[in-house]
């Protein structure tokens, strides 16, 4: 019995001790090198939004764009250049149904005046269309971007967008 | 006394579990821990130029020898940076999406066309940062595609290499594209560039990996 009671203590022990380890693991690496760094993009509101339960109803989602940065708008001027890009997981229980997108404004970099990019600074809004199962819902949204400013780029991000949809 | 031993024998393979388990977590820790480090080390950081210029880039990494690798470039060869030991060598990280970069390709074309005769070479790396899953080949098949064609609409001259990702750590983390490190013929980074300077500058730092 005594045996068994030092056996169950060390396993006890042992189990501890590899939570405290795996606890302390954070994800890095070559793919996460870019969470390293401040957000270029804030989501502002709203943090809730009652809709009408299994039709389309649009929500306003605001952003801000820190100051001396840019973002590619939705339609970015290359094909190579990253679009800002709203989506919703599925399972979720509420749908993306559409999701309108602003114009980017047109600027160029001070050292190539020709070349015009298509732009979001400052705060901008996502005209989203979803579609809500009955019930409350924690929807966590995501907005994908690539911000630079005049000299240099950041890595591509994608920050949440968590909104409480009740649906009626 | 059979059950007993069976719950001895069940109890000590789950301890064994959990000390496996611990070790691999211990492993695993170590290993992040030491790549976070390495990153910490080697990050630069931008300094305002005392005479009202763009910001200086000041890298931990200059004076050190340039951390070695070798990376498979947009053609399926695999370079070394220990293979252009005796050149003069300018690592240019970048990436498909990074406007600036693309910008400043054309001059690094020429300055290693008007220079590569006493010894020196650019290296280009792909380093998108982007968020494709390990093993998403379609992405990154696009992802070279788009290199392929860029390389060969500036008429890139100089090798071109994928998956600057894997060695951004001991570059400093790469948290800002354009980043360029300037090497000399012993393989020590003399100088470093962060963002879109100038062709001038450019040129300053091959002349001193040249001459140093």
């Amino acid at each position: 019995m005594r045996t068994e009671l030092a056996v169950a203590a060390l396993g006890i022990m042992a189990l501890v001790a590899s939570a405290q380890l795996v606890a302390q693991i954070v994800p890095t690496g070559p793919q996460n090198r870019a969470a390293n760094q401040p957000q270029a993009v804030a989501y502002l509101f709203p943090e809730q939004v009652t809709v009408a339960a299994g039709k389309p109803s649009p929500v306003a989602l605001h952003f801000r764009v820190t100051a001396g940065l840019h973002i590619n708008s939705h339609t970015p001027s290359g094909n190579s250049l990253i679009a800002t890009t709203f989506s919703i997981p599925a399972g979720s229980g509420v749908r993306l149904d559409a999701a309108s997108y602003p114009p980017g404004a047109a600027i160029a970099l001070p050292l190539d005046p020709k070349t015009k990019l298509s732009v979001y600074t400052g705060d901008f809004v996502v005209q989203a269309r979803i579609v809500t199962a009955p019930g409350n819902h924690l929807v966590q949204g995501t907005l994908r971007y690539q911000a630079c400013d005049n000299r240099e780029c950041m890595p591509p991000r994608t920050i949440t967008v968590p909104i409480d949809v009740i649906g009626r | 006394m059979r059950r007993r031993n069976i719950i001895v024998l069940f109890t000590a393979l789950f301890i064994l579990a959990g000390l496996g388990w611990a070790g691999w977590a211990n492993w695993e820790y170590r290993q992040q821990a030491a790549a976070r480090l390495l990153a910490t080390s080697a990050r630069g950081e931008l300094v305002p130029d005392p005479a009202g210029g763009a910001a200086i880039f000041i890298s931990p990494l200059k004076g050190k020898l340039a951390p070695a690798f070798s990376l498979i470039d947009v053609d399926g060869k695999k370079i070394s940076l220990a293979k252009y030991r005796g050149k003069a060598v300018l690592i240019n990280f970048w990436a498909t999406w990074c406007a600036p970069c693309k910008i400043e390709t054309p001059w690094l074309v020429e300055l290693r066309n008007k220079y590569a005769s006493q010894g020196f070479e650019v290296l280009g790396v792909d380093t998108e940062g982007d968020d494709l899953k390990p093993g998403d080949s379609a992405g990154l098949a696009k992802e070279k595609a788009a290199v392929a064609q860029f390389v060969q609409q500036m008429k890139v001259p100089y090798p071109m290499l994928m998956n600057g990702d894997s060695i951004s750590m001991p570059y400093g983390g790469l948290d800002e594209l354009p980043t360029s490190f300037f090497v000399d013929r012993k393989g020590t980074v003399v100088a470093a560039q962060l963002g879109l300077t100038s062709e001038n500058d450019i040129e300053g730092n091959i002349k001193k990996a040249l001459t140093e």
